[in-house]
């Protein structure tokens, strides 16, 4: 375990591990939105961002990407941060005015007005469901489109997800909870994405347990034997 | 929509674990599986007041704990009470700067015995206040640490040690008392039943409760292979079965609105369900069937409530 400094609290930290999670760990609030334990943090969203004093320089930082190093010292609270971070939410709020999330954080950091044109978003651009895609289901079904402040979180050519499998994992993760599923009969659709798949039957009580797509890449991927999934995850055993 | 979510969608919530392993709980136990899914949901930022019952005996043998958080063993009958104390200690020293303000849940949770019959007052009295806090009832359908004895959430026809079967009574003679219809009674913001089978259901309900300001009540069934004389290997396969079979629906009451969380087009023979559980071994297809209808009827009462509800939804558009 490495040892450094947080507000002034000794903590520790393991190696490979970053700032923000040993500061949560310890009960040190530091808001966040960008950052999933499942995941490779990745730094979008800023709002985690501190003062790191590491041999007498001090530098703003996002804590989610800073690495455990012995010896930091960390302070979560100063002046310099929270101007930062009120900036942050307030510019965050400006893209989407309507996310309640946001609106929740911005007021508790003090954050009333928003100065700058507000434009009509809901989605964050925290690229978690693209990484959750990607890193814990494999579909890699979604990815940023366009650049700058033309980026966008959208299904590929804005048509439907094809590598989606609707597994719902990126519905569960999405901080400002955007991603909408929908199940209608035979059919679950994960609305953002234009994914709509067929969801198989069990043969035994007649549920929809899954989608047929989704339990066809499980068997092919495990070389599971053909009617694996004909029955349901409770009529099973 | 998410009570189907499994494989993936689980693998999003955090790896943490604020209840430790290494605790006592039976083999199987479904309970001790739903309070460690809440500890994953409410985080850090908690303080639990925990009724006596199978889930404080199991997580504290002197000079061990497998909480991670504050955790106050507190008598049946004052949960809620204790649960209101801390919601209120924690605004008064807030208010005067005496510690950072931050959000810090107070969760109370006691079993159906603490809940249903022991700390009902107590707890009638906290919802009726508004205190900003949850209240999670782990409801294994009877007193379980000692020794299975009845308790007024015990299903009917169930075989405990006080409600025996016999020659001179079938077991439990009276109905489950409806938990969740009392707690929305008081017209409180926030009413559920969840179901460790169903994971990423339970844990969005408890996140919703915890965001949600006044009071939140969440009825968890929680399968006990011991008292349900059931196999431990068969737990998670009960508590989709209590739900598929409708014996216990997955519901929310959100600001006095009904929603099932998830509504089976059909729904399977409670027979099913019941056959998996030696307490309910001596019960003849006659009694099944009476049961069943029973339950569904309150199904359709429940459908009922959540039609209105989603009528209400479309006609403010
Ligand atoms: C006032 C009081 N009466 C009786 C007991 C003995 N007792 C300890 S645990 C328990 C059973 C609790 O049942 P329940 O609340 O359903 O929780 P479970 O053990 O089933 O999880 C009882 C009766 C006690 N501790 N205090
Ligand atoms: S639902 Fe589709 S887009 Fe979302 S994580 Fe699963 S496969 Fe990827
Ligand atoms: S849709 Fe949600 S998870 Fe995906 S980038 Fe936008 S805010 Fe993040
Ligand atoms: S959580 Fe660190 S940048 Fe988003
Ligand atoms: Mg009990």
């Amino acid at each position: 375990m490495i040892p450094f400094m947080i507000d002034g609290q000794p903590v520790e930290g393991k190696e490979g591990g970053n700032v923000l999670e040993v500061a949560l760990d310890a009960g040190i609030e530091i808001p966040h939105l960008c950052y999933n334990e499942s995941v490779r943090p990745y730094g979008a969203c800023r709002l985690c961002l501190v003062e790191v004093s590491r041999r007498g320089r001090t530098r703003l930082t996002t804590a989610c990407t800073y690495p455990v190093l012995e010896g930091i010292e960390v302070y979560t609270q100063t002046e310099k941060v929270l101007r930062a971070r009120r900036m942050i939410i307030e510019l965050i709020l400006a893209m989407c005015p309507g996310d309640q999330l946001i609106q929740d954080m911005a007021r508790e950091m003090g954050v009333h007005a928003v100065r700058f044109k507000q434009e009509d978003k809901d989605c964050i651009l925290c690229g978690l469901c693209s990484r959750i895609c990607e890193e814990v289901v494999g579909a890699h079904a979604i990815q940023f489109a366009f650049r700058g402040d033309r980026r966008e979180m959208i299904p590929p050519f804005l048509g439907e997800a094809m590598n989606c499998i609707a597994c719902g994992a990126c519905v569960v993760a999405c901080p400002v909870d955007v991603i909408k599923m929908k199940e209608e009969g035979d059919e679950r659709t994960i609305v953002r994405w234009k994914r709509t798949l067929k969801m198989k039957q069990c043969k035994v009580c007649g549920n929809y347990f899954a989608p047929w797509f989704q339990l066809e890449k499980f068997r092919d991927q495990a070389k599971l034997q053909k009617d694996f999934f004909d029955v349901c995850y409770t009529c099973r055993t | 929509m998410t009570e189907k979510l499994n494989v993936f969608a689980v693998r999003t919530l955090t790896q943490k674990e604020y209840f430790a392993p290494g605790h006592r709980a039976c083999q199987g136990c479904a309970e001790v599986l739903a309070v460690r899914l809440v500890a994953k949901a409410l985080g850090r930022n908690v303080i639990v007041s925990n009724a006596t019952g199978c889930m404080e005996i199991v997580s504290s043998p002197l000079p061990f704990t497998s909480w991670r958080v504050p955790w106050f063993h507190v008598a049946f009958e004052n949960t809620a009470a204790v649960a209101s104390g801390i919601e209120a200690g924690l605004k008064v020293l807030m208010r005067k700067g005496r510690i950072p303000r931050k959000k810090i849940v107070s969760l109370a949770m006691a079993g159906d015995g603490g809940t249903a019959d022991i700390g009902l007052q107590a707890l009638s009295g906290a919802l009726e206040r508004g205190h900003d806090f949850i209240y999670i009832c782990t409801d294994n359908e009877a007193y379980m640490n000692t020794g299975i004895q009845r308790s007024s959430s015990t299903p009917f026809g169930a075989s405990t040690t006080t409600s025996p079967a016999g020659k001179v009574q079938i077991g439990q003679i009276t109905w489950k008392k409806n938990m969740a219809a009392i707690a929305a009674a008081h017209n409180i913001p926030y009413v559920a039943t969840a179901c460790p089978s169903y994971p990423i259901d339970l844990v969005q309900k408890v996140k919703k409760a915890a965001e949600i300001e006044g009071p939140a009540y969440i009825h968890i069934l929680s399968v006990c292979p011991t008292g349900w004389r059931s196999a431990p290997e068969l737990s998670i396969k009960l508590g989709r079965l209590a739900a598929e079979t409708g014996v216990f629906p997955l519901y929310e009451v959100d600001h006095g609105k009904y929603r099932l969380s998830i509504d089976f087009p059909k729904l399977k023979p409670v027979k099913e369900y019941i056959k998996l559980q030696g307490r309910f071994r001596h019960l003849t297809d006659d009694m099944i069937e009476q049961i069943e209808k029973r339950i569904r009827k309150e199904y359709e009462e429940l459908k009922e409530k959540a039609a209105k509800g989603a009528r209400d939804d479309s006609n403010r558009g």
